[in-house]
């Protein structure tokens, strides 16, 4: 198509305008008026004038909050790393060991978990840990003693999220390993390194850009976790989701929740940038 | 290799300019190409050979100036109405659908029956030499034959103007030299004019009743393959056409039509006009093709001219010797090539010799 | 390629781990006990029964279909448009345009549905099916814009301008040449959103409110022990459902492949 550039980049707009426009009136002036509501005075159900930062001052001075933010923080972080630690093997043995034919096939495994409905998965772990449920009937009938795991809230959360989001994290450590020119693995071995240390020197740091990807694609679900804390934790231990529900709608504060949803889009923000920010030196340290 | 200059235009371009941004692509093209003339764009990548070529088809706009096709002026005439096919670079064969109906792509609003479009479609596939390969599934194609479909699929609809991108640049040696042959006899065959875009001199050499050499988007030169290879207009141009030997010179007087020269390890030399392009405000040099200067054996006797040489470097081709050899006890260094003939060895490194050579032979660029 | 026995048991155990919940469904889906515990009881066929005959159950079923069905294909349409867009076309403020549109695939869900959620209720809109499916296609998009964006960019531009040079308008080549080609895109892009809505909980459950969806109902009745058993025979018929689809999904992707004649380079994520 014959085309100037400014024809073309009218072409474009025109192209992309009703996803634009989509996302613009229920994506991004939603999140603006979450902003706006955030640093206005709240009552029950209403928000109105003086701008306020009350909210966020709230926020700072009742623990709870703090505790919440941390426990969710924490909780994601360790699911991120359980994922992460317990997927790279995966991820390796489906890059290097398995033919190049059969690869899609063993993705195809890996990911259907992940495609089947998330609710039933979760709801099973419920009935799996629950008391008297699969894990402890089973061991009562090995004799040994149950382990209620369901009500260590905080431990079946971890385990449940690990299971949930495990697939995630394969696929972009996978996809990272692929890249990674097999000639060079010859080449530290040519070297004189061994295996192991070939692998720590070589493909390990190629394969971290997919690393971090990975942590990201499963830090941030789970820090904004809803169902599982509800569910299995039996709501005894809210994360930053179930307070955001506990504040709109419940208590239908909607400064609050806003102020609250804010800064928990920050702390993601930042975590997320950090892990970034880590990538990038990974990627700026190899050239 | 001759070329009647009495027919008419098919495409004329006046003063095109060509930004993209700041970018400036194509600075002011002048030129005419004739009816039935096998012409080439030929430049090193960047120099806007393939934007030229796009703004014929019809995918680029031009800022200013005027492309005339057949007589018309093209601004303003999308891609599909235009009496122009193109043949891409990457072929750009259609891989969900058979060969014939990549062929008869273009057929589809052609008010002819049924039958009538398949005759025509096996009548173009037998032209490039693919009869019987119409249910082929195009992906399934070598690069040849894809080649071949895209060269069909532009030609059956009649256009007067062939476009062809780079059209050899994915084949592999052996096949690129016979598709030339084949190329030139297809258009003689077709009779329409065909404009390819090149980067590789020696195809465009072999292939073009004349050709456009561009730089930085400009022509340097536009002229017969012949007139480009002894007459190279600027220096560049002949460096970027076969092998010329450059030659510090100064310029003695210019007076009508002579120009005599002093060529370092050469002498005195009395060029004709003609053998000195238009003034480009360079160093003066002269140029002289590999081929044009001989060694001379013991008992040859030189036809005009002869210069004392000392052989710096020997390379061997085969059918062919170069010898890199220093000019009269100067360190002016010049290439010349021999045809090997049995019983006459090649000389080895450090050997004096004669070298014989024609002021007729020399251009002088300044 | 060279054995790893280690590595290789260890990617079986962790497929178990990954699988180990989902196999217990088909097991006490035809457990005969209200109790979901080992040991198992014997066969009964009782808990699929008492699930066709929810009536409550059904009702969610549909109006999830409905949802689904919505979400996949303007979450594909408006995907064709950001694809093609970001692909084909420069034009000012691609960048920004294009990371809000990917925005929810960095965003947790829950702040995504509050969000809309605070700006329906200010501006009183009542919550339906509607509202789950407007949610739910921000959701949606950003898979369907990655899936389309690969497909488009594995078009050469060239095969676009050889159909306009010869003699197709614009909208024909589309049609012709481009369509087609992506069409393996589409259907993928399609398959993957309805998955992805006809599972989703957080904004059928918020957005949806009072109207049954198949998730939300599902996340309620795991509540009630008694309820338990027909959920399993539910969670059997619909993972049998996802697999049937992504198996299908894979297959027009490897049938696309082979079309355009490329080679198979892994799966379609």
């Amino acid at each position: 198509m014959a085309q100037t550039p400014s024809s073309e980049a009218r072409a474009g707009l025109k192209l992309i305008s009703p996803t634009a426009i989509y996302v613009i009136l229920l994506l991004a002036v939603p999140l603006a008026t979450v902003l706006l509501y955030s640093v206005l005075t709240g009552g029950r159900g209403t928000v109105g004038l003086p701008l306020t930062g009350e909210n966020y001052a709230e926020l700072w001075s009742k623990p709870v909050y703090g505790y919440i933010m941390l426990k969710s923080l924490l909780v994601a972080l360790t699911v991120t790393a359980i994922t992460v630690l317990l997927a790279y093997p995966v991820a390796y043995f489906v890059s290097f060991h398995v033919k190049p034919e059969r690869k899609s096939l063993w993705l195809f495994l890996i990911t259907i978990p992940f495609w089947t409905s998330y609710i039933i998965r979760v709801s099973l772990w419920f009935v799996i840990l629950g008391y008297g449920g699969v894990l402890d009937s089973t061991l009562a009938s090995i004799g040994l003693p149950p382990l209620n795991v369901a009500s260590y809230s905080i431990l079946s959360i971890i385990i449940v999220l690990a299971h949930a989001y495990a697939p995630f994290a394969v696929l972009p450590i996978f996809v990272s390993l692929e890249k990674v020119d097999r000639s060079l693995l010859e080449a530290g071995q040519d070297l004189g390194e061994s295996r192991w240390v070939t692998f720590l020197r070589v493909t390990l740091p190629l394969s971290m850009p997919g690393v971090i990807a990975a942590t990201l694609i499963v830090f941030i679900p789970t820090v904004g976790d809803y169902v599982t804390p509800e569910l299995v934790g039996d709501g005894k231990e809210p994360m930053i989701a179930n307070l955001i529900e506990t504040q709109l709608l419940k208590l239908r504060n909607f400064a609050q929740g806003s102020a609250f949803a804010v800064a928990s889009m920050l702390m993601v923000g930042v975590v997320s940038l950090i892990f970034v920010l880590l990538n990038r030196r990974f990627i700026g340290g190899q050239k | 290799m001759t070329f009647s200059d009495d027919r008419p235009t098919m495409i004329e371009f006046k003063d095109v300019h060509k930004y993209y941004g700041d970018y400036h692509a194509l600075r002011g093209i002048n030129g005419t190409i004739k009816a039935g003339e096998f012409f080439s764009l030929l430049g090193p990548s960047g120099c806007g050979k393939t934007t030229l070529l796009r703004t014929i088809a019809g995918f680029e706009d031009i800022s200013s100036g005027v492309v005339m096709i057949d007589g018309k002026d093209a601004a303003g005439m999308p891609a599909n109405v235009r009496p122009t096919n193109m043949v891409f670079q990457s072929y750009a064969i259609f891989p969900h659908m058979s060969v014939a109906e990549n062929v008869g792509f273009g057929l589809r609003k052609d008010p002819r029956s049924k039958e009538e479009k398949a005759k025509a479609v096996a009548e173009a596939l037998e032209m490039v030499g693919l009869k019987g390969y119409g249910n082929r599934a195009a992906h399934a194609l070598s690069g040849g034959q894809r080649q071949r479909v895209a060269l069909a699929r532009a030609l059956i609809l009649k256009p007067k103007v062939l476009l062809l991108d780079e059209p050899l640049s994915a084949l592999d040696k052996k096949m690129r030299e016979h598709m030339q042959v084949e190329l030139i006899k297809l258009q003689r065959q077709v009779g329409i004019t065909f404009i390819l875009v090149t980067h590789d001199q020696e195809e465009a050499l072999v292939m073009s009743d004349r050709i456009a050499v561009m730089f930085e988007g400009e022509i340097a030169q536009l002229a017969d393959p012949e007139t480009l290879y002894r007459r190279p207009a600027t220096r560049k141009v002949a460096d970027f056409i076969g092998t010329m030997n450059f030659i510090p010179a100064e310029i003695l007087s210019e007076a009508g039509d002579k120009v005599e020269v002093d060529a370092k390890g050469l002498g005195r030399v009395a060029l004709d006009i003609s053998q000195a392009p238009a003034k480009t405000g360079e160093t003066p040099v002269v140029g002289l093709r590999p081929e044009t200067l001989t060694l001379l054996y013991d008992d040859q006797k030189p036809t005009e001219r002869e210069t004392d040489g000392v052989i710096d470097e020997v390379i061997y081709f085969g059918d062919m010797t170069y010898y890199d050899v220093y000019l009269g006890g100067t360190d002016v260094e010049v290439r010349l090539s021999m045809r090997n003939v049995p019983g006459r060895p090649v000389l080895d490194v450090g050997t004096k010799v004669r070298v014989a050579w024609s002021p007729s032979a020399l251009v002088l660029f300044r | 390629m060279k054995k790893a026995p280690l590595l290789r048991s260890y990617t079986l155990f962790y497929l178990l781990f990954l699988y180990g919940p989902i196999i217990l469904l088909p097991i006490f889906a035809f457990n005969d006990s209200r109790v979901v515990a080992f040991p198992l009881q014997g066969f009964t066929l009782q808990w699929f029964g008492e699930m066709a005959a929810d009536q409550n159950l059904r009702n969610a079923a549909w109006n999830s279909l409905i949802i689904a069905l919505s979400v996949a294909t303007l979450s594909t349409v408006l995907g064709i448009f950001a694809a093609r867009a970001s692909v084909r076309y420069r034009f000012p403020g691609k960048v920004p345009v294009m990371g809000l549109i990917m925005l929810p695939l960095v965003l947790p869900e829950m702040i995504v549905a509050m969000a809309l959620l605070v700006v329906l209720l200010s501006i009183q809109i009542p919550l339906s099916l509607f509202t789950v499916i407007l949610g739910q296609v921000l959701i949606c998009t950003p898979f369907a814009v990655a899936i389309l964006t690969s497909a488009f960019q594995s078009l050469d531009k060239s095969l676009e301008e050889a159909a306009l040079d010869l003699g197709e308008t614009p909208w024909s080549t589309f049609r012709l040449i481009i369509l087609p080609l992506v069409m393996p895109g589409i259907m993928a892009s399609f398959l993957i959103c309805f998955t992805i809505s006809f599972d989703e909980f957080i904004i059928a459950n918020f957005l949806g409110s009072g109207q049954p969806i198949l998730s939300v109902y599902i996340f309620g009745q795991f509540r009630f022990p008694a309820k338990v058993p027909s959920m399993l025979a539910l969670g059997t018929v619909l993972v049998l459902f996802s697999i049937i689809l992504l198996g299908f999904a894979e297959y027009m992707r490897r049938r696309g492949i082979a079309k355009a004649g490329g080679k198979d380079s892994g799966g379609f994520l």
